[in-house]
């Protein structure tokens, strides 16, 4: 079990930044719609805290996938949540200097923020060579 | 292969004890929860600290085995969090301080009470507004907001746990990572992670959900970057040194100011590299520690062209007019001269003082060795570390008006003490393994029966030695808990004072106002934010909600009710009083006083000590 763990969360990790046919970034989408019809329909703490956690788990990898790439994968998962964490903060700062967070904006700056972290996953893996 | 194995079964059993002994502290953190209570200690569980230090004393020898180094940092993780959430489990609106003006701000976005967008910002000149954006409080704000969004609960619960839950995570990987970068030894590093917790103002701004304690999780990372980038010209660390940076600048100005020194300063370290040393580069590594000095003393007199109420000024009255004794207490301790026991001292400043011997002792060992950029780093940090305790020196001595209390740069000086503190350890604890490693070797070489006896009787030394260590350790960490959280501190927020304010929330049609002391402003900001325009407590500093309330309780006639309610543009007018903070007296001679005014008791508490008086504008 000690040995299988690591290797089974690095072929998640992988499976996850390689983000084949864009998979885990519609997943990551689906998850924005989870917790937006969570928050104005069924109010569920359960709910949110699967969607919460799918969503930092997609993003998180993405980030630390494309700027952690050479550390350890537990230092890599931890600094991309950081970024994930900090993004979503910038994002959500943007949008309630602009206008408001309300429900709509706030979906909104978690589309933004998965995107970008999806499009940087794929640059900076193309850049690193590590792009398929 | 076997004796492997036979130390592996040890750590696994070692980590079980802990994992129970983990489970079993934040269990009786939770029995302490309390409505009513000044400080965490008045209420904690008596099993709660010998728990604690049992779990302390098992973590740190299940960090002196083999362990890989993400399942050691995991369980320093779990173990951050826990002693980094006393007062948001303890209390039930936390801490009461700083952070329930914050989360009032928050509260304001989370319910949508304020005006929208940039026209909710009305800027009277263009700096003010900019200053106004830029502020932490926003992007605390906005990220609580966010966050507690996708999880669907109340934003009281994403605020409370914001900061312990991301400084306990994210500050001892941070640290562990600079030391690392520092050392190069991954024992020191795993030690430093744990033993930032042996420094106490660290461990209270990870326990308060402030802009400053993300200012400072930020700043640890552009400190992390910075260094790193002395020996790497990667593009990658320059992005995240800038990156990290700017984030330390919108969470708080200090953080902002100082990630900009730090900066500054490790450009003039990267020349002096280049260089190989030369005299220039020597002249502009000093230039830049003494411009990195002033750089945060002279932001704060620069801070008036954007927010007119500050007025940092540089000043020589202190000087003049404090005791000598006075003068020179402030230069070594600080504010710890004032009223703090031996031992809170004692507990303050070891930590810091072991990390200053062990920077002065490492830049001469280091110097001249097979790496010369481990040197410099150490160096680098070494003059940062200097720069801080400089800029408290200026700051209390030689300035007023500050917007900010600068024992928070103590903070700063901790976050840099941290990874020197774990190289002490670290060398402490490898000169027993190395012990432990030759008896060891000689007891398995060697045929001779008593020598092997002898030997054996070593390794048992060695083992007997790092039991010490841990508890010693475990004893530091869990004892340093006394100085960061306050023995002494106003009656918190309490659970009635809580129920009196979501009573009038929930009945009250139209908008209110509520005429309270500074306790209940907070209690309100809990509940429904400051200055909303529906539920209007006045700000803290407010000259206005104080008088009122002064009035009311001199002179308790509906006059100031009715002109608070015309102020406000609300319907009605609450006026709450509060026996523990008022005094029994003072609080009985209210209530008369009020027997003979047209005011209605709209709410008592169950227990007696708070009531709510209303009235109504009947215009």
């Amino acid at each position: 079990m000690a040995v299988t763990s690591p290797f089974v969360f690095h072929k998640i990790e992988e499976l996850i930044a390689e983000d084949s046919k864009h998979v885990f970034t519609l997943i990551s989408y689906l998850t924005i719609i989870l917790a937006y019809i969570n928050l104005n329909t069924v109010h569920l703490f359960l709910v949110g805290l699967i969607a919460f956690t799918m969503y930092f788990v997609t993003i998180g990898t993405f980030l630390g996938r494309a700027f952690f790439s050479e550390e350890e994968a537990f230092f890599r998962f931890a600094l991309g949540i950081l970024l994930s964490i900090m993004l979503l903060g910038l994002v959500g700062w943007l949008v309630m200097i602009i206008y408001d967070l309300e429900t709509a904006p706030f979906a909104l700056v978690l589309l933004v923020t998965t995107t970008v972290s999806s499009v940087l996953n794929r640059r900076m893996r193309r850049r690193n060579g590590v792009f398929k | 292969m076997a004796f492997s194995n036979e130390s592996s079964r040890w750590l696994h059993f070692v980590e079980a004890l802990y994992t129970i002994a983990l489970c079993a502290s934040f269990w009786l953190l939770l029995l302490s929860r309390t409505g009513e209570a000044q400080t965490v200690w008045q209420v904690l569980h008596p099993a709660f600290l010998p728990t604690l230090f049992v779990a302390t004393f098992l973590l740190f020898i299940s960090l002196f085995g083999s362990a890989g180094t993400s399942r050691k940092l995991f369980f320093i993780i779990l173990y951050s969090i826990l002693i980094h959430s006393f007062f948001s489990i303890v209390f039930p609106a936390g801490d009461s301080s700083g952070q329930q003006m914050i989360l009032g701000r928050t509260r304001r976005v989370f319910d949508n009470t304020i005006l929208h967008g940039l026209s909710g910002w009305p800027p009277r000149t263009i700096q003010l507004f900019l200053f106004n954006v830029f502020r932490g409080v926003n992007l605390q704000a906005g990220l609580t907001t966010v966050l507690a969004r996708t999880l669907s609960v109340d934003v009281l619960y994403v605020h409370l746990f914001l900061v312990p839950i991301l400084w306990g995570t994210f500050v001892p990987i941070g640290s562990f990572l600079l030391t690392r970068e520092v050392s190069g030894n991954k024992t020191a590093a795993t030690l430093a992670s744990l033993l930032i917790s042996t420094l106490p103002f660290s461990t209270y701004f990870g326990a308060i959900s402030v802009p400053n304690s993300l200012g400072f999780i930020f700043l640890l990372y552009s400190l992390y970057f910075i260094t790193k980038s002395l020996s790497s010209a990667d593009s990658k660390t320059y992005f995240l040194i800038l990156t990290f940076s700017f984030f330390s600048f919108l969470a708080h100005f200090l953080t902002g100011i100082m990630s900009l020194s730090f900066l500054l300063l490790a450009l003039a370290f990267k020349t002096y590299k280049n260089e190989k040393g030369s005299l220039t580069s020597k002249i502009q590594v000093i230039g830049s520690v003494l411009v990195c000095m002033g750089l945060l003393p002279v932001s704060f007199v620069y801070m008036r062209f954007f927010d007119s109420t500050t007025y940092g000024v540089f000043t020589l009255e202190k000087l003049s007019e404090l005791p000598h004794e006075e003068i020179v207490g402030l230069f070594f301790l600080g504010d710890l001269i004032y009223g703090f026991d031996l031992k809170t001292i004692f507990l303050m400043i070891v930590g810091p003082t072991l990390a200053f011997i062990c920077m002065i002792y490492l830049a001469f060992k280091e110097k001249g060795k097979a790496k010369p950029e481990r040197h410099l780093k150490i160096l680098f940090l070494f003059m940062a570390y200097l720069v801080v305790l400089a800029d408290y020196r200026i700051l209390k001595l030689f300035m007023e008006g500050l917007p900010i209390n600068s024992e928070r740069l103590w903070v700063i000086r901790d976050l840099i003490a941290a990874p020197f503190v774990g190289y002490s350890i670290g060398a402490l604890v490898s000169a027993i393994g190395s012990l432990k490693a030759a008896s060891r070797t000689a007891a398995v070489s060697s045929t001779n029966k008593t020598f092997k006896v002898s030997t054996r009787g070593a390794i048992g030394v060695a083992l007997f030695l790092n039991l010490i260590v841990a508890a010693v350790l475990g004893g530091w960490v869990t004892f340093s808990l006394t100085a960061a959280y306050p023995q002494v501190a106003p009656l918190q927020t309490t659970w009635y004072e809580l129920e009196a304010a979501r009573h009038i929330e929930e009945n009250t049609d139209e908008g209110y106002v509520v005429i309270g002391d500074l306790w209940t402003i907070y209690t309100g900001e809990v509940v429904v934010g400051i200055n909303n325009p529906n539920a209007y407590y006045f700000q803290e500093n407010s000259v206005l909600g104080h008088d009122l309330f002064a009035n009311m309780s001199r002179d308790p006639s509906p006059q100031w009710m009715l002109s608070a309610t015309n102020l406000t543009k609300t319907q009605v007018a609450y006026f709450i009083i509060t026996e523990p903070r008022l005094g029994a007296e003072e609080f009985n001679n209210i209530v008369t006083r009020i027997q003979t005014q047209p005011l209605t008791l709209f709410y008592t508490s169950q227990n007696e000590k708070l009531r709510v008086y209303s009235y109504r504008d009947s215009t």
